[in-house]
């Protein structure tokens, strides 16, 4: 190590800025840039450019994974490899629908009860591949196919064929970045199915896990339980598996029982994922939405289960007073 | 006067910043080693004339935006353990291999505890022992990285005398 020759001393008469210098000044950028990306959305568009910009980096990564799939495509004949990939999605597709039906059994039991109108579950769906993993074992990402340009928006939820992955974070004109409902800092509404009692599951950060940290001490909650998405909040289609309890804790001297559920979607395994349009957001482009008959609609309907979120049309919210738009 | 090795040093970074990214099975992604703090503190200690402090200032911004963190932490990160290690070349640069190894250990304690303070000022909570795991894996993978950059530090010299 002691290979210190002349010429790689300090020069004798420093030019430019001493080293000091320049490290405090990259030190205030770096704390500036901090402070304004945690506090404001300025610096989004700057992220936006540089992710675009680092994509081939990204390309590049993902080539050792590319080569060993690109092995598996030339042993097969490429037909059948091609039927066998439209077999898959479509499976998929048809998967995800005839998940909600478990879900849909024990709604629409207690709906009877109530004699509520059910509301329209028709959601369109689109199939995404699952391009990139954020490396960072802290942050559970995923990079998507699907942008801006397939109408892809921020705040969508994203499915797999057991059960919600999670939503979407970052719009780019053709990727997207989802955040798994694993992630540290991902919550999401869920109910019991079984009893229909709310809460918020937490992502634990193992990439394992969710914690349900809210339960009151005497929840009806058991182990097995199975936890659906509810509409509370907008964000995810209601009636989607999201989780399964395997440990409930009841800790001396706390307000709140905590319980531990495992996610039922495949998050670490797998290359496609659903993407889903729900109906306020379906209305977005100029097709032309249905609405209920307006003389067979109850006069006061109540204020719908799901909060329009900023970028959605009102008269997707199905009001019968709502202007209707003309085909 | 030997020319600087400008091209080495920026390809270097750049592997540094693939093997960064590359996927792993889920169970040694956690031991990953800090690959672009470790790439960038040989330049300083070995080569102080190539602009590594701007460099780890670059390279921190890539890894924000790759890792989508918040803007500036692993930059932060990068330039700090940079500039202890480039204000304490003098003294690294006499030791032999296996004690700037040991030597080199308090730098990347303080790049994973940045890390760690920036995440938990940013609210993101992680898991904490894991998160020290990088520093053993980043120690261990030292001596590699020093051995194959030096060798071709060297082998450029002879070429060029």
């Amino acid at each position: 190590m002691n290979t210190l020759s002349v010429d790689h001393r300090d020069p004798l008469f420093p030019r430019g800025p001493g080293l000091g210098l320049r490290a405090v000044a990259l030190l205030a950028i770096c704390g500036a840039l901090i402070y304004f990306d945690f506090r404001t959305p300025k610096l989004e568009g700057v992220r936006q450019t540089l992710s675009w910009a680092l994509s081939p980096v990204l390309w590049v990564a993902a080539l050792p994974q590319a080569f060993g799939d690109a092995s598996d495509y030339l042993t097969s004949r490429d037909q059948l490899a091609e039927e066998n990939h439209q077999l898959r999605d479509r499976q998929l597709q048809l998967e995800a629908k005839l998940q909600k039906f478990e879900a849909l059994e024990a709604e629409n039991r207690r709906i009877r009860e109530l004699l509520a109108s059910s509301k329209n579950l028709n959601e369109s769906v689109l199939i995404a591949e699952i391009i990139a993993a954020n490396q960072d074992p802290y942050r559970h990402q995923i990079t998507l196919n699907k942008g801006a340009r397939d109408r892809v928006y921020r705040g969508q939820a994203l499915l797999d064929a057991t059960g919600v992955m999670g939503q979407i974070v970052q719009v780019n004109p053709t990727t997207a970045v989802a955040l798994l409902i694993t992630d540290p800092d991902h919550g999401i509404p869920v109910e019991i199915n079984r009893t229909g009692l709310q809460t918020i599951a937490l992502g634990v950060g193992d990439g394992q896990a969710l914690r349900l940290p809210f339960l009151p001490g005497n929840a009806d909650i058991r182990q097995g339980d199975l936890l659906v998405s509810s509409a509370l909040g907008g964000r995810f289609p209601a009636g989607y598996p999201v989780a399964q309890v395997y440990e409930i804790k009841h800790n001396p001297g706390e307000h709140f029982a905590e319980a531990l559920a495992y996610p039922t979607a495949k998050l670490n395994q797998g290359r496609q994922a659903l993407l889903v349009w729900s109906e306020d957001h379906s209305n977005d482009d100029e097709s032309l939405v249905t609405l209920p008959d307006a003389t067979a609609a109850p006069a006061p309907v109540p204020a719908p289960a799901v909060v329009p979120t900023k970028d959605a049309n009102p008269a997707a919210s199905a009001a019968p007073t709502a202007p209707v738009r003309k085909p | 006067m030997r020319r600087v090795p400008h091209l080495a040093f920026w390809i270097s970074l750049f592997v540094a910043l693939f093997l960064q990214l590359v996927m792993l099975p889920d169970s040694i992604a956690n031991v990953r080693p800090l690959w672009i703090p470790l790439v960038l503190a040989f330049w300083a200690l070995q080569e102080p004339r190539v602009p590594v402090l701007l460099a780890s200032f670059l390279f921190g911004i890539m890894l924000d935006v790759l890792f989508d963190s918040v803007l500036g932490q692993h930059a932060l990160a990068c330039v700090l353990s940079t500039y202890i290690v480039i204000k304490l070349r003098g003294l690294f640069i006499l030791f032999p291999l296996w004690q700037s190894t040991v030597a080199l250990l308090p730098v990347w304690v303080i790049y994973a505890f940045l890390m760690f303070w920036i995440d938990g000022v940013a609210k993101h909570q992680a898991d904490v022992w894991l998160r020290w795991v990088p520093v053993a894996s980043t120690t261990m993978f030292w001596p590699l990285v020093y051995v194959v950059l030096e060798s071709h530090l060297r082998r450029r010299h002879r070429s060029q005398e």
